[in-house]
């Protein structure tokens, strides 16, 4: 639970970095069991890719312990262990990454003149859930995920998948508060495209069938 | 009266309850005569939900779990 804000789980964080600075080596064991799924969930969501999720959770983890003389607690842990996740991810899949993200522009709402939405809007939203134990949708969340453009994907990770705040998502990204809201929202509405596209595609084929 | 264009632009907001309270107010009143604007709605949240369910179940596995383990040991006694 190394991210989660209740108090105790913040205080024996708080020690735990004071005593790892302190020298104390045994705090680096807790501090990996407590930082490392999430570590490894950030990356794997940007890279999907197990052994390069696997490669930056293993840097990350020593990059906090041999450079956790330089937190200066300026900002919370986690947002400094995120930021270091981050970097990390991106060095990554810069070494292999062609781009293959499409242009949000594409997907945003459409309105006509008189600012009335143009396309006819289907409301999937009730029939979704037991959707979600089928491989194919998974894949279509997925995929539709790893399409986003870089700097959307990563706020909605942090701040949707992750459940953090905008607060504390915009001092990982060092981004304005408005700025996380809009890359939030632009990603929100890509996507409920994307899976509208396929939600009603999906309903049309069952009745069909 | 609202649009929907505007509505839609305020929708972040509207759902994380920091809108004034008017203009709140004056969005319920486009959304009472604007399926598609409900039907958007309630597909724009069911987006988050469904990519967290789908994503936020991501798990080390076993065997890397196992790895990193010893990756630790090995580097708090180096």
């Amino acid at each position: 639970m190394g991210f989660s804000e209740p108090k105790e789980a913040k205080a024996e964080e708080e020690q735990l970095v004071k005593d790892l600075q302190a020298g104390k080596t045994e705090s680096f064991e807790r501090l990996a069991t407590l930082f490392q799924k999430k570590i490894y969930a950030l990356s794997f969501n940007l890279t999907r890719n197990a052994m390069d999720s696997e490669d930056v959770t293993q840097e990350v983890l020593l990059t906090l312990f041999k450079k956790i003389h330089t937190f200066q607690g300026k900002s919370a842990f986690s947002s400094w262990v995120y930021r270091i996740t981050l970097n990390a991810t991106y060095m990554k899949l810069r070494s292999r990454k062609k781009d293959q993200s499409i242009s949000i522009e594409e997907l945003l709402p459409s309105f006509n003149g008189s600012g009335f939405q143009q396309e006819k809007i289907q409301d999937w939203s009730e029939n979704t859930e037991s959707l979600l134990f089928d491989n194919e949708t998974r894949e279509t969340i997925q995929k539709a995920v790893d399409l986003l453009p870089d700097k959307e994907k990563v706020v909605f990770l942090l701040r949707d998948v992750e459940g953090l705040s905008t607060e504390k998502v915009s001092e990982i990204l060092e981004l304005t508060i408005p700025a996380v809201k809009s890359r939030l929202h632009r990603a929100r509405l890509f996507l409920r495209k994307k899976l509208a596209n396929y939600f009603e595609e999906y309903k049309v084929r069952k009745e069909t069938k | 009266m609202i649009c929907c264009k505007e509505c839609l632009e305020l929708l972040h907001d509207y759902l994380e309850g920091t809108l004034k309270l008017e203009t709140s107010a004056s969005l319920e009143e486009h959304f009472e005569d604007c399926p598609p604007c409900i039907a958007f709605v309630n597909t724009y949240k069911s987006t988050s939900h469904l990519c967290k369910t789908t994503l936020s179940s991501t798990e080390i596995p076993e065997i890397v779990k196992e790895r990193l383990k010893e990756f630790v040991e090995k580097n708090k006694s180096g």
